[in-house]
Order: C-alpha cells, then structure tokens, then sequence
C-alpha cells in the first residue's frame, strides 16, 4: 500500500507521463558560455587573448591571474605586489590545508585529490576572503548610503566585530611582521588604496576598542592588498586558496615519503578523550517499542523545549546557529 | 586560542612561530620583500633551491599557459559545482580533483620517462634508441604512449611545440631528448601503419620540461594541475555572479546544461514496481534471469 492515490495529491500520479523529455526546439541549443575564455583547434583564447601568444610575450601566471579574473594586464607594479602575496601565502606549516591534504594522502590517494580537499580548508574564519569582503564593503556602503564620517561606520563595526574572524585584525601576527611589511610594501609599490586606508582605520578602532593587543593579521593585510589590485572577495577567495593548494602537494608528498598509509579501521580514539554516554546495554528490537519515544513538537513551546534539549547532543548540530539574511533588514 | 596544529607531523618543509613563517629555511616575508616571485618559491617548496633564471622563465612560461584551458573537465566540474551555490572553493577543490588518469596525467609520464632513461643507462643505449625502444614496447602492448594527442586540439595542442621550442632554449636535458624520440618514433611507426600524424600534448611537452627543471613527476603534476584551479576559480566565480544557479531555468533563451530535455536515457524501459508481498519472488526470478547483469556498471 502507498499514498499515490491518496487524494490530496493534486494529480493522478498513476496517469502521469512516462519517459524523457524531447529536445526543445523553441530555445537555442545548450552551449558553453563563458566571457572568460573559449578555445577551437588550434588556439586557447582567455578575455581576447591568445594564451599561447602571451607566455612568448612573457607574460605568466600572475599576469593570466589579472586577464582572467580582470580582463586587463596587469601593470608591472601590480604583477610584482601579486607575486608578493602568493609569495607569503604558499606555505603556512602544518595548517588547515596541509593538514587536510596529509589526512587525505594517508589513504592511499593520488595527489590531486590530496592538494584539491585542501582547497576546502578555506570557509569564513580560516580564509575568509569572502567574509572580509563583505565586512569592507560592508563599512564603504554603509558609509557612503548614511554620510557618516568613516571614522564612526569603522567604530560600529569593529565594535560589532571584534570577535569574528573574518575581520583580519586579531592577536595572530604581533610579533610577526609580515603583515605590516605587506602593507608597506603596497604602499611602496604604489598599489595602495581604498582598501588598505580602510583596514589601516580599521585597525587603529579595534586597537582602542579591544581589551586585548591586536594588529592586522594576514587574512588582514592579503585580503586589503587583493582588494585594492581589483580582485574581488571571491577572486582573491579562489586565487588565494588555490596557491596554498601548490604547498599542500609537498606535504602530500612527504606524507607518503615519511609516513605508512592508514587503513580502515586503524585508528584508535582514546576513552579518555571521549565525554559522551556511559556504556550501556542495546535494547532488544521488542524492548525498543517502551524505550523509544518520539520526539516530535507539536507547538512551538514543545519545539523551543525538543531544540534546547537537542543542543545538548555534542554533535547533533543543533548547537550550531547561522545567522542568515533578514528580509527585513534594510542594508 | 589553541594555535597547535591538527596533526603531529616531523617536516622538513616548514615551519611556523609567532614570529615568522620559514619554508626550507627562508623567511617567506624576507623573500617577498627581495622580490622573489612566486615561480621562484615552486622551486624552494618542491626542490630546497633558488631556481637559475632561465629555470624561472621556464616555470613562468609553462604556469602560465597550464592556467587556462577553457572547456575541459576540471572547468566544467568547478561550473556544475557551483551550480549548487556550495562556497567558491568546493567548486575549486572539485576542478582541481579532475586530473586522472586521462585529464592532465602528468605524475604517469614522469614515472615513464624515469624509467626508460634509467634503462638507457644501465643498459647502455642512447635516449634515441631508447625512445624507440619505450614506443614500441607500448604499442606492442596495445598501451597508448603518455603525452601524444590532445581530443580537443586535433591538430597539436598550440601551446605543446612552442612549450618544447622556449624548452630547448631555455634548459634543454635528458627529458626533452627522451621526449623528442618518442615523438618521432611513435609517429614513424603510426605512418608505417598508414595512421595519421598525431602531436604531442602539453603532458609531453609541459611535464617534460618540469621534469627537466627537476621537478618531480607528482610536483609537477601538483604544479600543473593546481594551476588550473586558478582559471576554474574564474569559471565558478563567472558562473556564481553571471549565470543562472541550478542552470535548468525554463526563463533561459538558450535551453540550459541541465534542462530536463538535456536527458538522454538509454536503460531498462520502465516497470511495474513490485509490492512487498511479491517481492522476494520478483526478486529470486530477476536474479535467476541474469537480465540484470547487462545493466550492472
């Protein structure tokens, strides 16, 4: 028995069609579109150019990094400040994308699965380019909608912020100067700009305002010089992390030199290490039916009671809360 | 904030305090700041050395055609990916876990290349000779030969024979000389056959000269696919901000990758589906038959 001829279903399910859908006709065929680059037999052409002729131009990495994600080339300065960033971003010790990439190689893979999970690494705290983005844009619109003076938008903001770590301000790089250097370094270059000023004032509000010393971090100093060479939050997002991937390959690499593979059910989690239920006995398929209950909330007081308990269970998920889009905010 | 890292691993790659970051024993804020480039830091990385200049212009010009290769699987699984409006970088991550055994298979031909030159070695042959001998071994074997033809660029790959050409002028070795005899061999013996001229592919040409600038056969199929990720960023970003999310809008001029017309289905027709009560008959006869197999992958 099943519910198909139930009769709230508003169709017969019995009678619908059977079999695929005939090509449409009526729109164009399906073909790739892209403004980013198209090839044919014998030439791959990226914004216009031809790929084959730019690298006997000299140019080269850095330079198609501009042409693909801008549609333009890069002047010299800029060229040199990309390297610079990809420079200080390549390797990052035994960080998240390394870390992820060994996990990986221990199973016997091949390395493009290994440096491809690593990209995975970056989310909205460990990379979040995206994030930053969206919080310096975020104190630009909101500055030039309201009129404030800057200086009170950065102050909000930071205020609000001062945890999160997307800000790219934080304790991380104290007594590390390469952020600082960075930044010098853009402004040397003459590739400074809105973007930079911005998180500079940034940094001196979260100085007054944080309990704790901070200074600008790398996320900081890589996401304000991205911005200000024309990359958006989400080219220099995908960019960025495809240039620590280059890394994660070494350490796939000495993974499977130093270390023996991991099998299937070898690895042991300690007791100790474990908080949750004692042990207990499996009840009985004919006991299960006075052991279990259903948990079900029939109204939101029940709901609000179920989600509370539920937030309990370490793992549920249910401790977890994202905050998503209010279609009541107004910016 | 707990700072450790997530595993415990001796390295000799790098290392990480609060004061600065070093890879292979170099500051990586000192060498930005002497305007190494990030062609360079490949060389540090993989190979514990600053790259000779030429060696540099080699990277730079091989990283910079692998980056974009328009349509080809790694781009067309970072544009499916991001589909879904999954972060930017599972849809990277995706392109990047493409490369196989058939798209971009560089890690294989290095690992052949190592093994007819060693041969050449102990057995005493030249690299020509022994790009004989590798070519005919395969096709003895009905095997193709890594780093010839390119299903897209019938004609040669545009970017493979200038790649072999600034190769020969930059830092010509053992790899390229390998390379060039099997070019010529695998296509002298296809002509014998009455086959057609078939080029070399930007694994023969691309990974050959990484080879020869001492990159080993997984660095330089991380540096070659990796590089990829770049360009299909840019897809998946294009595709996030310009194109149509679940890409089956019927609002579409043009009919979309995946509009349900886009289906072709090739199966078993469709069948009654068995109640509980006839099932475990059903399902011994549907075995007995054998039917099945025909359809099992």
């Amino acid at each position: 028995m099943d519910n198909l001829d139930d009769p709230r279903l508003n169709y017969n399910y019995r009678t619908r069609e059977r079999g695929t859908v005939p090509p449409d006709e009526k729109r164009d065929r399906f073909q790739w579109v892209s403004e980013v680059a198209y090839k044919n037999v014998h030439r791959i052409v990226a914004r216009g150019y031809d790929t084959t002729e730019l690298v006997e131009q000299g140019y080269g990495l850095t330079d198609m990094l501009f042409i693909d994600f801008q549609s333009r080339i890069p002047l010299i300065e800029e060229d040199q400040m990309l390297n610079y960033v990809m420079v200080v971003m390549l390797e990052d010790g035994l960080s998240s994308p390394a870390a992820i990439a060994r996990t990986v190689a221990s199973g016997k893979t091949i390395l493009t699965q290994a440096a491809g999970s690593s990209i995975l690494a970056f989310g909205h705290a460990y990379g979040a380019y995206q994030a930053f983005g969206r919080i310096l844009d975020g104190i630009l619109g909101r500055q030039a909608k309201g009129g404030k003076p800057l200086a009170e938008v950065v102050e909000a903001v930071v205020k609000e912020k001062l945890d999160d770590p997307a800000l790219g301000i934080s304790g991380l790089m104290l007594k590390d100067p390469a952020a600082k250097r960075m930044i010098a370094r853009a402004e040397k270059l003459g590739v400074a700009g809105k973007y930079v000023a911005l998180v500079k004032e940034m940094v001196t509000a979260a100085q007054r305002l944080s309990k704790e010393p901070v200074d600008i971090d790398l996320l900081g100093a890589t996401g304000a010089v991205m911005f200000d060479l024309g990359f958006t939050p989400e080219a220099a997002w995908g960019i960025l992390a495809v240039t620590r991937a280059f890394a994660t390959g070494a350490h796939y690499c000495e993974e499977v030199e130093r270390e023996a593979p991991v099998r299937l059910g070898q690895t042991l989690t300690p007791k100790e290490w474990y908080d949750g239920p004692e042990d207990r006995p499996v009840p009985t398929l004919e006991e299960r039916k006075s052991v279990a209950k259903c948990m079900e909330a029939q109204t939101p007081e029940e709901w609000k009671q179920t989600f509370l308990e539920r937030q309990k269970i370490s793992g549920s998920g249910w401790a977890i809360v994202e905050e998503i889009d209010d279609p009541r905010r107004k910016i | 904030m707990d700072r450790q890292p997530f595993v415990k691993r001796k390295t000799a790659i790098s290392y990480k305090t609060e004061e600065k970051t070093v890879v292979r024993g170099y500051d990586v804020s000192d060498l930005a700041e002497a305007g190494y480039t990030f062609y360079d830091m490949l060389f540090i990385l993989f190979q514990n050395r600053i790259p000779a200049e030429n060696e540099k212009d080699m990277l730079r010009y091989e990283t910079g055609e692998f980056l974009e290769h328009s349509m080809s699987p790694s781009a067309a699984s970072a544009i499916a990916v991001i589909g879904g409006r999954p972060n930017l970088p599972a849809a990277v991550s995706a392109a990047v876990m493409t490369f196989g055994s058939a798209h971009g298979p560089g890690a294989a031909h290095g690992y052949m290349m190592h093994k007819y030159i060693e041969r050449a070695r102990i057995e005493g042959k030249s690299l020509e000779e022994m790009g004989k001998i590798l070519v005919d071994e395969y096709m003895d074997a009905g095997l193709a030969v890594m780093g010839m033809g390119q299903p897209q660029h019938l004609d040669g790959d545009p970017r493979a024979e200038p790649t072999h050409i600034k190769h020969e002028q930059l830092c010509s070795g053992v790899y390229l000389a390998l390379q060039r005899s099997i070019e010529k061999h695998f296509n002298a013996r296809r002509k014998k056959e009455g086959k057609a001229y078939v080029s070399v592919n930007m694994i023969g040409a691309g990974n050959t000269a990484l080879a020869e600038l001492g990159f080993s056969p997984n660095a330089a199929w991380c540096i070659g696919c990796v590089c990829r990720g770049f360009s299909c960023a840019a897809h998946a970003t294009y595709t996030m901000k310009k194109g149509r999310a679940w890409a089956a809008s019927k609002r579409e001029p043009m009919v979309q990758m995946l509009d349900l017309s886009m289906i072709k289905y090739v199966g078993p027709p469709d069948r009654e589906v068995p109640g509980q009560a006839e099932r475990q008959e059903y399902a011994r006869k549907q075995k007995e038959e054998g039917e099945y197999k025909k359809w099992t992958i």
